[in-house]
């Protein structure tokens, strides 16, 4: 998963802590090994590698895939797990590297997620289009965790934290605290959420931007302009339900730009937004 | 974007679970009212669908509880010399993703001709079987081979690796073969820490082995002349004069090695492994069937005698590999130097580069140059007027030279997770000995070169 891991569990047994941590480290792996993008031809890249023919799905990627429409849909087309394309061609690595319109227009060719054909079993993908589950496996991979660990040991409280995306499937009393970093001062906790149940997930480009002409370029990218939006927020942390509910809705805020906290506020969530 | 002070609406969040096909989606018009408010709710709804069984079940393959089992059947054969014929067979198993056992078992066959070291004459010459019984005769113009080369190895092998913790791991393993002269067993273990969020790995390992030489025939005493046949009257004398030649008894050999590495992640993509090995061997560490022609100012052949090397040698190598995964293929670069007391100094320059045409299938090639310089006591042959050293060796394989393979992989993934690779290399290697050669020996081909095939066929269950 490329960023720390951690899980916290509320048990003073070895025993059963070992196993979680086993269960929790394997998901993760299986989660991690199956999508994603940088694991040579593992069921993504083949997916991504299909040249344009009609693959075979199982039940899993289908309802990722499926749940992965709704957020387009929901979103009005800025999720799109298409937008890889795109996403490429702006490097985060402090340079003031800004792509040309003529690469952005040739890559924004190649976005869209209403041209794929997606079904309980099948996915066709157009020639040169590719999937880049990284603004979801990550949270999936939290929920699907703390599912797993609940179903198991339906009375122990944990926390599952993948790099930041953070799940509790069973409620904590006193409840977990966790620590919002700030982005203008990094590995320093600005602010302490407490939370029993549900889910808490960070967007914000604290660790990845470009600066050019003093103009911050933060990590995501507005799959209609092809650039990173503006007047983003620095990051946006949002507590919901389950993990990709939150990652889904903190990604949503930020691409809204300016009324980011107009946006969460409707959603009668608690939500945490840096300027 | 416009702002969100719309009213209601509700969306329709049901996740499609008939079998038809959604055809190309039609995208909201931007000019839609949104529904902000109702985003939250209906995300959560459509999120349920992702677990509704559940855990999902690992699919077939990962993480499985079983082993995973190899075989293999390689074909190794030189030009008109040694041929051999192998069969591997490997089983893994891992207890969770990351603690394993390795057992490995390999049988090999060989059969053919190797050199004896002995130099070609224009005349035909005759030598005396390693074993003292009978003789072999070679042609004039032709390298001297000892054809009397037929083996068969067994060789197992198992190594285990374990996790202590999130910094620690270990491994060991022990080794054991046994050919009908010749007897190996030896033990490995190591260990590794990662630093850096794993970043940085250091490694360390050490492995002793203990051999055993009991070649038949015995031992030939260094540098005494073999005895011929010809040369005696009777089976008797030539008998007394053939176990003259020998000592009794089998010998040994041991060999202690220490490594230490680290291997960085660069990016990525990419990472780098830097190693230094240490290899000390002492015991026996003449060959035994190997032999060195003395020769007169013409070149002509007057005796010959076995070799002799000292029993000790310490020998280190440092190795440098860096490793990219590429958007479809993966490839690697390594240089090794390998140095001795013995004075034998290599370098290596190898390549691999994978690309996969499709999800299920690649081709890699195999790109390798060598090139080593003797060791101090290598000689192509004595000559007569010159006292005899105390070590000597006319083993091509510790002279000048260069060496280049060239190989080709493919790999296909079959249906149920079975895997097949087919492997074919042409391997050359050119002495590059610039000794000035007497008399007639100009006129021949001393330093031939040599050319061998690999072909391997592996299939993992």
């Amino acid at each position: 998963m490329a960023s720390p891991c951690e899980l916290l569990m509320a048990t003073d047994d070895v025993q059963i802590a070992a196993t979680m941590l086993k269960l929790a480290i394997e998901e993760v792996s299986r989660i991690e090994q199956k999508y994603s993008r940088f694991i040579p031809h593992n069921p993504l890249w083949q997916l991504n590698h299909g040249l344009g023919k009609t693959c075979t799905i199982d039940a899993e990627t289908s309802k990722l895939l499926h749940f992965a429409l709704q957020c387009f849909e929901l979103s009005e087309g800025l999720f799109d797990v298409t937008a890889g394309p795109l996403m490429q061609l702006w490097r985060f690595d402090g340079s003031a590297h800004i792509p040309t319109q003529p690469a952005i227009d040739r890559a924004m060719a190649l976005v869209g997620f209403e041209r794929l054909t997606l079904s309980e079993t099948s996915l066709h993908l157009p020639e040169g289009m590719q999937l880049d589950l990284g603004g979801i496996a990550k949270e999936y991979a939290a929920d699907s965790v703390a599912y797993l660990l609940a179903a198991r040991f339906a009375t122990i409280s944990v926390l599952v934290n993948l790099g930041g995306d953070i799940a509790c499937p069973v409620a904590k009393s006193p409840p977990w605290q966790v620590g919002i970093e700030n982005p203008t001062k990094l590995d320093t906790a600005a602010k302490v959420l407490s939370i029993s149940k549900g889910a808490l997930a960070t967007s914000g480009d604290t660790r990845r931007f470009i600066e050019v002409d003093g103009k911050r370029y933060g990590h995501i990218i507005h799959p209609r302009t092809g650039y990173p939006v503006v007047d983003a927020p620095r990051s946006v942390t949002v507590i919901a339900p389950n993990c990709v509910t939150a990652g889904m809705l903190s990604t949503m805020a930020m691409l809204k730009g300016k009324a980011a906290e107009a946006f969460l506020a409707e959603q009668q969530l608690q939500f945490t937004v840096y300027r | 974007m416009n702002n969100n002070n719309n009213k209601l609406q509700s969306v329709d969040v049901s996740l499609s679970t008939s079998n038809s096909l959604s055809s190309a989606f039609p995208l909201p018009s931007l000019s839609r009212q949104s529904a902000s408010k109702s985003i939250a709710g209906a995300l959560a709804l459509a999120s349920c669908g992702l677990f509704a069984n559940g855990a999902q079940a690992a699919e077939e393959g990962s993480f499985t509880d079983g082993w995973q089992v190899d075989a293999a059947l390689m074909y190794y054969g030189e030009q008109e010399r040694v041929q051999a014929i192998e069969a591997i067979g490997t089983a893994q198993k891992t207890f969770d993703d990351e603690s394993t056992v390795d057992l490995k078992l390999v049988v090999d066959s060989l059969t053919g001709a190797s050199a004896s070291g002995a130099v070609a004459q224009t005349s035909s010459q005759t030598f005396t079987r390693p074993s003292g019984n009978g003789q072999y005769t070679i042609k004039a113009g032709d390298t001297p081979l000892d054809d009397t080369f037929h083996d068969t190895r067994l060789q197992g092998s198992a190594n285990g690796s374990w996790v202590l913790n999130s910094d620690w791991k270990i491994n060991g393993g022990v080794y054991g073969s046994k050919e009908y002269d010749y007897m190996s067993i030896g033990l490995n273990g190591g260990a590794e820490r990662g630093f850096n969020k794993d970043n940085t790995t250091l490694f360390f390992g050490g492995a002793y082995s203990f051999d055993v030489v009991d070649p038949e025939g015995g031992r030939p005493v260094a540098l005494s002349s073999m005895a011929i046949r010809d040369h005696y009257n009777s089976d008797d004398s030539f008998q007394a004069a053939f176990d003259a030649t020998r000592q009794r008894g089998s010998d040994n050999k041991q060999t202690v090695d220490l490594m230490l590495g680290v291997t960085q992640i660069l990016n990525q993509r990419w990472l780098l492994q830097a190693n230094y090995g240490i290899s000390s061997v002492s015991g026996y560490l003449t060959d035994p069937f190997k032999v060195l022609s003395v020769v007169d100012e013409s070149g002509t052949t007057e005796d010959i005698r076995y070799e002799n090397r000292p029993d000790s040698r310490l020998k280190h190598s440092v190795y440098l590999m860096t490793k990219g995964a590429l958007d479809s293929g993966v490839v690697d670069f390594s240089y090794r130097f390998n140095t001795d007391d013995w004075d034998l100094t290599s370098h290596t320059l190898e390549t691999h580069y994978r690309y996969y045409f499709s999800g299920s299938f690649y081709g890699q090639l195999h790109l390798r140059y060598y090139t080593q310089s003797k060791v101090d006591f290598y000689q192509p042959f004595l000559l007569s007027d010159e006292p005899l050293p105390e070590f000597a060796s006319a083993d091509y394989r510790i002279g000048d030279m260069d060496a280049y393979t060239f190989g080709v992989k493919f790999g296909h993934r079959l249906a149920g997770g079975h895997e097949m690779t087919y492997r074919l290399e042409y391997y050359q290697q050119n002495p590059t000995s610039d000794e000035p050669l007497p008399g007639q020996l100009q006129e021949l081909d001393i330093f031939p070169t040599q050319k061998a095939i690999t072909a391997q066929f592996s299939y993992s269950f």
